[in-house]
């Protein structure tokens, strides 16, 4: 439930979620559910050289299993918040 | 307190405990929470290594990193000659977030205990 | 509570593989990944998933000494197997 609650803390932001086919996808995120599912709005691929048929996406939904990063804005990272949260977490 | 910790403490998985900031290593995972606000070395599935400072973890071992550099070792083969080149490509990311299901290994700093 | 082993006595034929992780806690290990990579080291614990914790853990593949880490976890889902080794690597 960590990185749900945090996600869902990122609602708004600008991220590149990398997926483990290699395509990078950047976009705003849009929303997150408990798979860690992931909608993007204003897509737009981080290489289009080398993947030229995903160019015309706008939004698009990614499955949670398929990514394997997801480049955070660092605005948006409060670490202090995150390290509680992990500790409250590790003790569940 | 103190007691006997490591050895039979519980029969199987979890062992799920109250006693919260001890610096004792109950179940694998404790291990990478010592290791919060560290710098750590992260191998993956694909040839890809991490190192960077870990600011969050879950039971999946999905991960928050701080200041990573990441290096993915790709090995090709000269379709002539055969030879094997080993290529390590390197880049820097701020914050990274990084889904368990890829992690194979997390070392944390080298530790004096 | 552990109604488990009767000191060393216990039949080996009797144990089951969760007695056999007990009993080599604190013990060199190696723990081979699927992925064909071994890690030798003390095994510090272990869990249901087979999240492993080994200390002075030793990467090898094959014969050849990839790496060396004060301690390191192993994610469960790559381990293939885990057998104790008997003092010297």
């Amino acid at each position: 439930m960590l990185f749900y609650s945090y996600f869902k803390s990122l609602v708004g932001k600008h991220v590149v979620v990398e997926l483990k086919n290699d395509l990078a996808i950047a976009g705003t995120l849009h929303s997150v559910d408990q798979y860690l599912n992931i909608k993007l709005t204003n897509v737009s691929v981080v290489d289009p050289e080398r993947y030229p048929h995903i160019t015309s996406v706008r939004n698009c939904f990614i499955r949670g299993s398929v990514v394997r990063y997801v480049q955070l804005p660092p605005s948006g990272v409060d670490i202090e918040v995150l390290q509680d949260a992990t500790r409250r977490e590790a003790r569940q | 307190m103190s007691g006997a910790q490591v050895g039979d403490a519980s029969a199987s998985a979890g062992a799920g405990s109250a006693g919260d900031v001890d610096a004792t290593v109950k179940e694998p995972l404790d291990l990478i929470r010592l290791s919060l606000d560290e710098r750590v070395f992260v191998k993956l599935r694909g040839e890809r290594e991490l190192r960077g400072k870990l600011h969050a973890y879950d039971q999946h071992l999905n991960m928050v990193l701080g200041d990573v550099e990441e290096s993915v070792t790709t090995v090709e083969t000269d379709e002539e000659t055969f030879e094997e080149i080993i290529k390590t490509k390197k880049r820097e990311i701020p914050f990274l977030f990084v889904r368990g299901d890829g992690v194979v290994l997390v070392a944390p700093p080298l530790r004096s205990t | 509570m552990s109604a488990a082993a009767a000191p060393n006595s216990a039949q080996q034929s009797k144990s089951t593989p969760s007695d056999f992780l007990r009993t080599i806690r604190g013990r060199p290990v190696t723990v081979r990944l699927t992925t064909g990579v071994d890690y030798r080291g003390v095994l510090v614990q272990i869990d249901g998933y087979m999240n492993v914790a080994l200390e002075g853990c030793e990467e090898w593949n094959g014969t050849q000494l990839k790496a060396k880490y004060g301690d390191a976890f192993l994610r469960g889902n790559n381990v293939l197997y885990i057998s104790a080794t008997s003092g010297a690597k």
